[in-house]
């Protein structure tokens, strides 16, 4: 679009690939995130000075953030995203489900009202059934969710849900829904002009999660039929509309195994599964967003909208499946990034680069698209086989383990798949003897290769080299 | 040579090297191969018309080894943190090749057993030649720079009595 772009970054990002990518990039503050990627005004300062017009909030941070969208307009600035006003609308889950229901949305039987006294919650949650999921109003990334199996149960549980609302979002109001067992997560995805020209681009199945946090995201659902389909983008379409939906944002909707649908939240900003919406549609996701934030109508009608094969998007984590997911920060001495016809990587990692501990795990989408959902697949099994990150433990191992997993080939999901199928995942054994072998040999070569000459200063040579990437541009 | 822990699993391969083809010995088995690198921690192994590309980085003592898209951990046990081999006649030789790059001791000197007495560079890794024992620097055959052959005299002890 000929638009440049000016990064900002931390100071533990400063070597970080983002900053290195972009046309230029301005330094906001320490690694902690509160002073920088979470301080307004530091960023409205960086916009300023960069002399930039508009603001991509990206993902995570302050992009549902209502405050930051009118801090951004009121510093005479575009925000590339929704206004403050439905950030806010949609971020309030009691309100949403209120304004989901009076809209038609389909939303779980449940309690969103204002009288948030313990005596009416319980009554509520009664009325409801057992069981019963207890949500944060406020909430999200699954923080002080809780499932109530019993009445006895209710009193505990609703004080510790509301302990953690408290402390995660400084507001403690709680909407009450029924639980429903093994459902799968499709959400739709949305963009809507100025003019209030609303289209879905179709859905995405995120039903692959730990701890409420996807993992393997893929598009279209293996789980929906046609006419479920239409049905699915039609109350997302509807959802955007009561809300006042402008730019890209996500409908969020739990699928039942009687295939029932109901609306779970809306996230008000670009995905981090975005990609594979790209993939089966061929349209630029984010080229959508500036071009409505530049006040353009959408550049295609529903008409125009087709999605073709099938695409898998596997989250790469620097965390230790084996260890309870432990976030495992670190250096990466050594990286090998998959490429290949179908195959698209999303990273933040450089060789070189500090994984750091202040902000989330999430190092790299390896994305895969197929004719089918077999091709994907397959693509997905071989694009990881070639994706090499020595130096942080990453959950490549259970990706992999996903992604070859019958029920997965088969396409039978649900939220508690990895709990089902994946808790105990085989711990790396020792390298069969050829391989140790061939890494004694490795080891033993002196001279030759050029790693040579920074050997001294470094006890890990190899780690001190900048980044590279095996088969680029194959 | 190298040693490699896993675990409790302790391996003692032998490696021997001609120009690209190694025979690495492992227990009671030999594998022959060549070895090629294609960049920085990447290599190809072939034998047979078979081809296996690995990829390896270490930091410290830990070696992370990439093998048939799954990564193992290792540690590497190094003779260079051992004793220097005891030469005959008193005299220490470098463990494997490699090129001298600090000479930390004189004739006449004093040792304490442990102190490091030189610094040999091989397999991209600083390795420090220790004193066996306690002793007497009785003379030092090597200055920084030079390339240290396995079985050349570096520097000769003496024990005190």
């Amino acid at each position: 679009m000929g638009i440049p772009t000016v990064a900002v970054f931390s100071e533990a990002d400063r070597g970080a690939r983002h900053v290195a990518e972009a046309d230029e990039a301005v330094a906001i503050g320490p690694a902690e995130a509160l002073q920088s990627y979470l301080s307004i005004d530091a960023l409205i300062d960086a916009a300023r000075r960069s002399g930039a017009d508009a603001v991509h909030p990206g993902y995570g941070f302050l992009s549902e953030k209502g405050g930051f969208a009118d801090a951004v307009r009121d510093a005479g600035l575009t925000f590339v995203g929704p206004p403050g006003d439905v950030h806010r609308r949609m971020g309030d889950k009691k309100a949403a489900r209120q304004l989901m229901a009076a809209a038609g949305v389909p939303v779980l039987p449940g309690y969103g009202g204002d009288d948030q006294s313990d005596t009416r919650l319980r009554a509520e949650a009664e009325a409801v059934g057992w069981p019963v999921m207890l949500k944060p109003s406020r909430g999200g990334g699954g923080k002080g969710m809780r499932v109530v199996r019993r009445s006895e149960d209710f009193a505990p549980e609703l004080a510790a849900s509301r302990r953690e609302a408290r402390a995660a979002f400084g507001d403690d109001a709680m909407v009450i829904e029924r639980f429903v067992k093994r459902p799968r997560h499709v959400e739709v995805q949305v963009v809507a002009d100025r003019e209030g020209r609303t289209l879905a681009l179709g859905e995405r199945e995120c039903s692959v999660q730990r701890r409420h946090q996807k993992v393997v995201e893929e598009a279209p659902s293996p789980a929906l039929s046609p006419a479920q389909r239409a049905e699915l983008c039609e109350a997302g379409m509807a959802a955007a509309r009561a809300a006042s939906y402008v730019n890209a944002g996500t409908v969020e909707f739990l699928l039942a195994p009687d295939g029932g649908f109901s609306f779970l939240e809306m996230n008000t900003r670009l995905q981090v599964e975005h990609p594979v919406t790209e993939a089966v549609t061929g349209i630029d996701l984010v080229r959508v967003q500036l071009e409505v934030a530049a006040g353009r109508p959408l550049p295609f009608v529903a008409g125009d909208v087709v999605s073709r094969g099938h695409a898998l998007e596997c989250r790469l984590y620097a965390e230790d499946p084996e260890r309870d997911d432990l976030p495992s920060p670190g250096r990466i001495l050594h990286l090998s990034e998959p490429a290949g016809p179908g195959i698209r990587v999303d990273s933040g990692l450089a060789t070189g680069s500090e994984v750091t501990v202040h902000y989330d795990p999430l190092l790299a989408k390896v994305v895969t698209w197929g004719f089918d959902r077999r091709e994907a697949t397959e693509r997905m099994r071989d694009a990881l086989r070639r994706t090499v990150v020595l130096g942080v433990v990453t959950n490549l191992a259970r990706l992999r383990a996903i992604v070859e997993h019958p029920a997965f080939e088969a396409g039978q999901l649900h939220t508690g798949f990895i709990d089902e199928h994946l808790r105990e995942l085989s711990r790396a054994p020792c390298p069969p003897p050829e391989a140790v072998a061939a890494l004694a040999a490795a080891l033993s070569r002196s001279g030759g290769d050029s790693s040579r000459g920074s050997a001294r200063a470094v006890p890990d040579p190899w780690g001190a080299l900048g980044p590279w990437r095996l088969g680029e541009g194959a | 040579m190298t040693r490699l822990r896993c675990g409790d699993e302790l391996f003692d391969p032998v490696v021997r090297e001609k120009g690209h083809a190694f025979e690495v010995t492992l227990g009671e088995r030999t594998y022959r191969f060549s070895l090629a690198a294609e960049g920085p921690g990447v290599f190809v192994l072939r034998e047979a018309g078979r081809a296996v590309r690995f990829h390896v980085a270490r930091k410290g003592t830990a070696v992370s080894l990439f093998w048939a898209g799954r990564v193992y951990e290792l540690t590497e046990e190094r003779e260079g943190t051992h004793p220097a081999r005891r030469h005959e006649g008193g005299a220490l030789e470098a463990p494997m090749p490699g090129r001298v790059v600090a000479v930390r001791a004189e004739p006449g000197q004093h040792v304490k057993k442990g102190e490091e007495l030189l610094v040999v560079e091989a397999m991209k890794m600083e390795n420090a030649l220790r004193a066996p024992r306690d002793g007497v620097v009785r003379a030092v055959h090597v200055s920084a720079g030079e390339m240290a052959a396995p079985g050349r005299a570096l520097v000769e002890l003496e024990t005190e009595e």
